[in-house]
């Protein structure tokens, strides 16, 4: 008894504790319409357009070079306004052969989290709107780039662009960028992972119908454009005589050399060998299928006959079995992989007719003067 | 290519003698790969209302006498009055980060904006030189011409003790010539972007086909060809002088004779190249009808 009495004198000699300051109710302010458009918190807009920066035009190029991968891939960091995609930064993802994936994936994962962090520290964007990938002569159809294209569109707001950069139409004077965005159509096949004839129908799905293309633009901030212009003006030395600019014209368009035809001649034939080799795959695997089937088929039928023949014998007919256990009948082969192949396949020859069209152009350009 | 205003400096460097081969020698020379100058912007761009200049550091490679900036990133700094502070956790931090992408670049200088060089100068080069030891740092700095009466350049410097008791915060910064190099790759890159930054409202759509810049090409050489043409009209009919320097070069360019261009070779690359394309278009056909036999065998 003594206890709960010196509790109680001890709380009294304890100065009263104020009350609690009522939490203030926030008060919601609606948006109003003017900013409507840039505070966009529900990610309502869509997305009509991407926008990339100078700067991370040049860093995908350097990164493409330098890359001793066979695909380097990076993250693009930005953020989305009214619409328009903007990319201000980007920074590429180390490359790991021959690891086992667990630790690859956690390397990566640290590195993407470390590198954020830097970024914010000096003011840079830091919120991921999406991935890049460089690939050569167009063929960027690999089941790596739809993985992380699908975990993308899950997470992210907007469902992140894939930015695709083609090398060696680079390396011919055209720098090329595009961007795309998986379908509809084609993430609800993926979420299900069912990819069998009867859903690919469904979904009325065929390669080119799995990414939706996103116009692209390029922009220079006011800056860079300053110091390009600067650069591309020829400059007069301190002693009169003008000496070229710092970044001359290029004319390396004009090359008459076809050495890039042979080469994407034989990625056709080598796509086309393994587009062969898969769909040899699937004919086997339905083969299979249709075989087991039939069996099964088979056995129902004569147990059917033997349950007839018994009743009509008078004996009690013979148990239903369930056949999909005596008969395992594989389940319908994923066609991902050949519409996969058949994609790369059409990109090659995409590009190598691009390739031929300017071939025919400059051959007759060069024979201009001369009256051939 | 050189950068930054003109300077009617010469650069001499004594020639080596054989006991010191081995001593690391001052570099001579700076070449700068556009992605490290546009990092440099942005990150101008970027900077806190309160920071007059900012620094960071810059990666690259380097030969005997040459050093080859091909990154940077940067670095987080403030600078009052008093002090001077550069965050050295950060700047490992990073140089690891880019070191696992591309293991072959090493930290090879510092960058600031802003073209003045003072006692921070110097102790921010020492810190850096303790970093690339035992080779020399090197020092850009790049005026982004946004303050009246300084031109937009990239200067670099090596910097040397000086003083009869050398100190940490006294040094000379003595010039190195810098260039702007690009390999093939980013030339089409840096092409883009210029042709960008000219256009009215600095932004151009992609993806641009081939035969569209194969068209700006070929607008570009014939506007060329234009203009000599007048050069060349206007000295026949005597109202120009004309340079005897400038019409032998006219004459052995253009009358390069296309006689191996004849007939046979140049029908037979026109049937070569018209035959890939049409196998092209083929394979493309192809692969539209097979994608959709696919669905229709389905149903």
């Amino acid at each position: 008894m003594a206890a709960p009495s010196m509790a109680a004198a001890l709380a009294a000699s304890l100065p009263a504790p104020s009350a609690a300051p009522t939490p203030v109710a926030p008060t919601y302010e609606a948006i109003p319409p003017s900013m409507s458009t840039l505070i966009d918190v529900e990610a309502e807009i869509p997305l009509e357009c991407v926008q990339l920066d100078g700067l991370v035009v040049s860093k995908i190029l350097k990164h493409a070079c330098d890359s001793s991968a066979s695909s380097p891939i990076g993250l693009l960091l930005g953020i989305d306004l009214d619409g328009v995609l903007e990319v201000s930064n980007s920074f590429a993802l180390p490359y790991h052969s021959g690891d086992d994936d667990d630790k690859s994936a956690k390397t990566v994962a640290r590195y993407q989290a470390s590198m954020l962090r830097s970024l914010k520290e000096v003011q840079g964007d830091d919120s991921i709107v999406g991935f890049y990938q460089a690939s050569t002569l167009g063929a960027f159809f690999n089941q790596n780039l739809i993985d992380l294209q699908a975990i993308h569109q899950d997470k992210l707001r907007h469902s992140g662009v894939v930015v695709v950069h083609d090398v060696s139409q680079t390396a011919r004077g055209n720098a090329s960028f595009r961007a795309f965005r998986l379908t509809s159509a084609f993430q609800d096949a993926y979420k299900k992972s069912n990819f069998s004839t009867a859903s690919l129908a469904s979904h009325q799905l065929t390669f080119s119908s799995i990414l939706e293309e996103l116009p692209l633009k390029i922009h220079t901030n006011p800056l860079l454009s300053a110091f390009l212009g600067e650069f591309s003006s020829p400059s007069r030395n301190a002693l009169g005589s003008s000496s070229g600019s710092a970044i001359p014209p290029s004319f390396s368009v004009l090359d008459l050399n076809s050495g890039g035809l042979t080469k994407n001649l034989e990625h056709i034939v080598d796509a086309l060998d393994n587009y062969r080799n898969e769909e040899g795959n699937l004919a086997y695997l339905s083969r299979q299928i249709a075989r087991e089937r039939a069996k099964a088929d088979n056995y129902v039928a004569k147990r059917k006959e033997e349950s007839a023949a018994r009743v009509a014998q008078g004996l009690a007919p013979l148990p239903e079995e369930d056949v999909t256990r005596l008969f395992k009948i594989p389940p319908e082969p994923s066609r991902l992989e050949s519409m996969l192949q058949l994609g790369q396949v059409d990109a090659y020859a995409k590009s190598l007719a691009e390739t031929t069209s300017t071939g025919l152009v400059k051959m007759y350009a060069a024979t201009a003067g001369s009256g051939v | 290519m050189p950068l930054g205003p003109p300077s009617s400096a010469i650069h001499i460097q004594p020639a080596v003698s054989p006991h010191l081969q081995n001593a690391p020698r001052t570099p001579t020379s700076i070449t700068i790969h556009p992605v490290a100058l546009f990092s440099i912007l942005d990150h101008y761009l970027r900077r806190k209302d309160d920071q007059d200049r900012v620094i960071g550091t810059l990666l690259g490679t380097r030969t005997d006498t040459h050093v080859e900036v091909r990154t940077s990133f940067a670095v987080l700094h403030s600078e009052t009055s008093e002090q001077v502070a550069v965050d050295m956790d950060y700047h490992r931090a990073m140089y690891e980060l880019h070191h696992k992408v591309n293991p072959k670049e090493v930290i090879v200088g510092w960058y600031s904006t802003g073209s003045n060089l003072n006692t921070y100068s110097a102790l921010i080069q020492n810190f850096y030189s303790q970093e690339t030891a035992p080779h020399q740092a090197i020092h850009v700095s790049l005026d982004t011409g946004v303050e009246p009466g300084q031109p937009a350049g990239v200067k670099g410097y090596v910097s040397s003790p000086v003083g009869v008791f050398p100190k940490p915060e006294n040094c000379v910064f003595v010039p190195v010539p810098v260039e702007l190099r690009f390999r093939d790759s980013e030339r089409s890159g840096v092409d883009l972007l210029t042709s960008t930054a000219l256009s009215s409202s600095s932004t151009s759509s992609q993806p641009l086909s081939d035969l569209t810049i194969l068209e700006s090409s070929i607008q570009n050489v014939i506007s060329m060809i234009d203009r000599v043409l007048t050069y060349v009209r206007a000295v026949l009919a005597g109202e120009a002088k004309g340079d005897a320097a400038i019409g032998r070069y006219l004459m052995d360019t253009l009358g390069a004779s296309t006689d191996d261009l004849e007939k046979g070779g140049f029908n037979g690359r026109l049937q070569d190249t018209l035959m890939i394309s049409y196998l092209a278009n083929l394979v493309r056909a192809q692969a539209e009808v097979s994608s959709r036999l696919a669905l229709v065998t389905a149903s």
